[in-house]
């Protein structure tokens, strides 16, 4: 028996079922430990890239927009000009900056919508977004529904 | 079934299973760790800088605006001058890969900066006789109440919303 050869008659023994279910068995459950790991591995650079290249630069020109327009509707007011029609338009542009959101421009991520288009037979879950991130957008669907309903009513 | 076994492998074959699925799943949770972090990443710039530009855009403009009416208001061009310099001085990149990547020991005190930055637009707006933006107002009334906490959570923007999380969510495959 110190044969390292298949001598054993019964060859039989295992058959072709038994080693497909071994190999799902094994190759699943190292799948699944293996996306949650490669996940944790990718996080921190994902959110740096995220940060530094589409947060940031968007944030820092939307933003000084809105201190720009604020500097100068105050200057403007502070002239005394209060029913200028130039202090008017500021305001207005004032207006309009601050219903701005992050959702409103963001660029559209190319490798999730990619990914999430392979996805596409799975659950139909939103991908590449945390819980927190889908509450948020809920609420600023119910701000537009809300902003849209008093427009209306004011008109 | 072959007439040949290498040994070694029947003896790892599970092992062997395991590693084939877990390279295959590892590369695909990359993926979504990627898209995910990036979506986090993106709001949390956003919101830092949306506010830090706002400081900068007004303190440019009013800059502009005494150049060109010849203001000599020494307080208030003081107020511009060392608001743009705190500005600048505000990270563009997640100062926990920057540190990494530098491999410097040195610091930036985040929030520190974050504070110096509000409180010297809100000084800006007092020598210009402008009430400030709410912002710099609700941010820093829970913190003008004396000697910050040594203990501040140190300002590198980690990912720690995603460990509350049940880590299959949005996982599939």
């Amino acid at each position: 028996m110190d044969s390292p050869w298949e001598e054993d008659p019964r060859a039989d023994y295992a058959p072709e079922a038994d080693w497909a279910k071994l190999s799902n068995e094994f190759t699943n459950s190292g799948y699944r430990e293996g996306i949650i790991a490669g996940k944790e591995s990718a996080l921190q650079e994902g959110f740096d890239a995220g940060f530094a290249h589409v947060g940031v630069p968007i944030g820092r020109d939307l933003g000084s927009m809105r201190g720009i327009i604020s500097a100068i509707t105050s200057f403007l007011s502070s002239k005394g000009q209060e029913d200028s029609t130039t202090l008017t338009t500021a305001r207005e542009i004032s207006s309009s900056l601050a219903g701005v959101r992050f959702s409103d421009i963001v660029p559209v991520d190319q490798e999730a919508e990619q990914h999430a288009r392979e996805h596409l037979d799975a659950n139909g879950d939103p991908i590449g977004q945390s819980e927190e991130l889908l509450q948020k957008r809920e609420m600023e669907g119910l701000e537009d529904m809300v902003q849209r309903l008093t427009a209306g009513a004011t008109k | 079934m072959a007439d040949e076994f290498d040994l070694e492998a029947l003896v790892h074959l599970e092992q062997t299973f395991y590693d084939a699925g877990y390279t295959d799943g590892f590369a695909h949770g990359r993926i979504h760790g990627l898209i995910e972090g990036r979506a986090l990443g993106r709001e949390k710039g956003f919101e830092i800088w949306e506010e830090i530009g706002f400081y900068e855009g007004f303190a440019i403009t009013w800059q502009a605006i005494y150049a060109k009416h010849g203001h000599n208001d020494q307080r208030a061009m003081h107020h511009i001058k060392h608001l743009l310099d705190l500005v600048s001085q505000f990270p563009q990149i997640n100062p926990s890969t920057a540190a990494i990547a530098s491999g410097a020991t040195e610091e930036i005190d985040i929030s520190k900066l974050q504070r110096q930055i509000r409180s010297r637009y809100k000084a800006l707006c007092a020598s210009l006789g402008i009430k400030p933006t709410l912002r710099a107002v609700d941010a820093e009334s829970t913190e003008d109440g004396g000697i910050q906490s040594a203990d501040q959570q140190k300002q590198v923007w980690k990912l720690e919303e995603d460990a509350k999380r049940p880590t299959m969510q949005g996982l599939s495959f």
